[in-house]
């Protein structure tokens, strides 16, 4: 595959009749490309947000049904534009009232927004898919990794990465791998009282029971009492890509996963 | 097998009341005064005025809980939280369902005798939930406040409206999510709405006619005790709310209401002064709503600890003299014990890890420890505690409530214009995570797979002996609850939490007697009762209302 954006050029046209979802999908990925958002615009979005429209969306932007801003789901958006439209004309409809705001204010919104509600407001840029694509398969993600039914299942499944983590999330994932591990992706190690040792992920937990998938792909659900020792590591099994790959290199990788946003 | 014990709770039974069930005698005030002589029934959102949640049924015992099966269910058909607390009476269910529906059950089948459905002004807004507490009930009528703002009374024989009062104007975001609570000829409400800037209230309204009796405003006006902690308008939109049901002494002739924030929630600066009587116990005479003594929990509050939480009425010896106290777990991490003929303080304990003060003063004034700008606060911005009924069981001694452990959030304050209706909260207060993006527990829960781990922070049932303010037991659970609780005299305690497990334990040692998994939150506190000599347990559970009985 030459180019993922030029797949998307030509398959925008074909889908948009039937599938809206997939057109907005694709369009949403090709506006993220070739864009950098700076601090002080996402913090000043992070603010105005906080006062004018999590009443409604809520903190998390997932507060009206089908819309998840932070996941840049809408219903209506799919650009930047398209969101400072949304923003100024309300949606008399679903009771969104429309809100005056200046150019300035309307960017940081749209930064905010971008940058699936990142509050840090850490900047990031994205850079070119096809060489990120490139560059994940030279340096064998799929040993651990899988996207869209490619690889291995033992580290989290990257198919809609970009619509669930933070593009500056997955940057820091990159370079920090530990620093940025989501507490239920340590990685665990447990003994049973009958002896057996196992290694795996979590995949959900409660008070009285464990769920993962083991370092052999099993699902495997465990009862507490039946547990000796119970290990969650800190430290994250993937490698930090910080010296091993150029500021550029990185901002491909970040583009091809940032454009991973599901099926 | 007829069991001996079995014969006499049916003997107490025709003893402790003149309605046995299946009579439908009128529920009197002096029946609801004395609510604890028929513990068959449970006549008032708390199971009695001094809300202990105790009951003297004791047909369930340690050993027999095992044998617990599921009676009926009566399924949700609204979506959201349900944070209902049913009434049972002579036999009959009383439970609302969001928005404002209201059902009158039988609680022997879960069959329904009739539903009333009630639709609030599209207007409404609440900062929280559509969600309702429940009823009360005089006479042959039930009274609920809805979303709206209305108080309406139903007659309970036919689920038909017998009348309709405006308590709070909708567009100004005022709204009822309490159960109103009835004391003599009274019924009593307080509104919501402390995050969109309202001025809040609690008042009173002639059971028969709807007829406004009193007003108290939580906020006082000019001229008012209380005006000076205010400075300049703030007070017209400080906030104030009352979301729970109080509990009331019949000796002193006193009801007690928790207090929520002021407003706007996070940005202090904007409010100057102590911001009376935000964050505060109130009591009231319910024949006038003549303010008797008040205390302050958070005094110029930036972190939204109401104190919505209910005030939980007991007589115990203290320090050698017999008290008329109230115990009460606060939102911002305190357990408190106050005598409740006068307010003064007797104890005031942290029950989980707290930064925002370094302690309480003599008189309980907490000593204020501001965090540094973005550096994380103890307990976040739900609370160590929030509205969750709690219990207290004179049998054992010791106080029952839920609890988040460990878990903090970093406020931000923010100056924010008043503009009528809409939200009115200064600023944010994201829950503090180990990584950035992380999943972090939220207002309700976030969905069957626990992501965000213990790492944001944990739930816990906890006991603590209100003598010293210390935990006496501590049953953690993995995810936090947002659990009521029901203690009986055989020294269990019922409750649950967000994972869907429903758990009876030992009320004396915390230890887990039985468990079922009902695969929903529990966010309401179970509630038992009896109808022909079998007691019976319910609780919600998601979008299910369970009850259990022994196997027969």
């Amino acid at each position: 595959m030459r180019s993922l954006r030029l797949v998307i050029a030509i398959a925008s046209p074909l889908f948009c009749a039937g599938l809206g979802l997939v057109a907005t999908t694709q369009s949403a990925i090709a506006q993220a490309q070739d864009h950098q958002y700076s601090t002080s615009e996402i913090q000043a979005g992070s603010r105005l947000y906080g006062a004018q429209c999590a009443l409604c969306h809520g903190n998390n932007g997932d507060g009206i049904a089908g819309v998840n801003l932070a996941r840049q789901q809408f219903r209506r958006a799919s650009t930047d534009d398209d969101i400072k439209n949304t923003v100024t004309t309300g949606v008399a409809a679903a009771g969104m009232p429309p809100f005056r705001l200046q150019p300035a204010e309307l960017n940081g919104l749209v930064a905010y927004i971008r940058s699936g509600f990142d509050a840090s407001g850490a900047p990031f840029k994205v850079g070119n898919v096809a060489r990120g694509q490139a560059i994940y398969d030279k340096d064998a993600c799929a040993a651990c990794h899988r996207v869209r039914g490619a690889g291995a299942r033992t580290a989290p499944d990257l198919t809609d990465i970009g619509a669930i983590r933070q593009p500056s999330a997955i940057q820091r994932s990159l370079l920090t791998p530990t620093v940025a591990m989501l507490p239920i992706n340590r990685p665990v190690r447990i003994v049973m009282r009958d002896g057996r040792t196992m290694r795996g992920r979590r995949l959900n937990e409660d008070t009285f029971t464990v769920q993962l998938i083991d370092e052999n792909e099993r699902l495997v659900s465990l009862e507490k009492s039946d547990i000796r020792e119970f290990e969650a590591g800190t430290a994250s099994p993937m490698p930090s890509f910080a010296g091993k790959l150029s500021g550029d290199e990185i901002a491909d990788l970040l583009a091809y996963l940032v454009s991973l946003r599901g099926l | 097998m007829r069991h001996p014990s079995r014969f006499l709770f049916s003997l107490l039974t025709v003893l402790a009341t003149a309605a046995p069930a299946g009579a439908q005698a009128q529920v009197s005030a002096q029946r609801i005064e004395r609510a604890a002589a028929e513990p068959q029934n449970w006549l008032t959102n708390h199971g009695g005025y001094d809300s202990k949640r105790y009951s003297t049924l004791n047909q369930i015992t340690p050993a027999n809980v095992k044998d617990l099966e599921q009676k009926w269910v009566v399924q949700d058909q609204v979506f959201g939280a349900w944070e209902s607390n049913p009434l049972v009476v002579d036999g009959i269910m009383y439970l609302t369902e969001r928005p404002n529906d209201v059902m009158a059950v039988d609680a022997k089948t879960g069959k329904l005798f009739w539903l009333y459905r009630y639709t609030p002004s599209p207007d409404s807004r609440v900062c929280c939930g559509a969600n309702n507490r429940g009823v009360a009930m005089l006479g042959d009528t039930l009274y609920m406040g809805t979303l709206d703002a209305h108080l309406i009374a139903i007659d309970a024989r036919n689920g038909h409206l017998l009348w309709n009062i405006q308590v709070g104007d909708v567009k100004l975001a005022y709204s009822i999510t309490m159960a109103p609570l009835v004391v003599k000829d009274k019924v009593i409400v307080g509104v919501g709405g402390g995050e969109f800037g309202i001025r809040g209230f609690i008042a009173a309204y002639d059971a028969k006619t709807g007829k406004e009796a009193w007003r108290f405003n939580t906020i006082p006006g000019p001229g008012e005790p209380g005006h000076e902690t205010w400075s300049g308008n703030d007070w017209k939109n400080g906030g104030a709310s009352v979301w729970n049901t109080g509990s009331y002494d019949p000796v002193l002739n006193l009801t007690y209401w928790g207090i929520g924030n002021p407003g706007p929630d996070w940005n202090p600066d904007q409010r100057p002064g102590d911001n009376l009587y935000s964050d505060s116990v109130v009591a009231l005479d319910p024949d006038t709503g003549k303010l008797k003594w008040h205390f302050q929990f958070t005094p110029h509050d930036p972190y939204d600890y109401d104190s919505t939480q209910v005030a939980v009425l007991a007589d115990m010896d203290w320090q050698g003299k017999p008290t008329k106290v109230m115990m009460w777990g606060n939102r911002n991490g305190y357990f408190y014990v106050l005598d409740r003929t006068n307010g003064k303080f007797l104890l005031g304990q942290p029950f989980v890890k707290v930064n925002w003060s370094s302690g309480l003063d003599k008189n309980g004034r907490p000593i204020q420890t501001p965090q540094p700008t973005g550096a994380p606060t103890w307990p976040g911005v739900q609370g160590g505690t929030n509205w969750y009924p709690p219990s207290y069981s004179p049998s054992t001694g010791l106080f029952y409530f839920s609890v988040w452990e460990n878990y903090a959030s970093v406020f931000r304050k923010e100056e924010q214009e008043y503009e009528p209706g809409r939200n009115f909260t200064g600023g944010g207060a994201p829950v503090l995570s180990p990584t950035p993006g992380a999943p972090t527990i939220g207002v309700g829960r976030r969905g069957p797979i626990n992501n965000w781990t213990n790492a944001v922070g944990s739930g816990a049932t906890i006991a603590v002996d209100p003598k010293t303010g210390k935990r006496a037991w501590t049953f953690p659970q993995y995810d936090v609850t947002d659990a009521g609780m029901l203690t009986t005299a055989s020294d269990i305690l019922f409750t649950g939490g967000r994972e869907g497990y429903f758990y009876a334990l030992d009320a004396k040692t915390g230890k887990e007697l039985w468990k079922t998994n009902l695969g929903g939150s529990i966010v309401m506190a179970p509630v038992t009762y009896r109808i022909d000599g079998k007691q019976y347990v319910s609780v919600i559970s998601g979008h299910t209302l369970v009850t259990f009985a022994l196997r027969n």
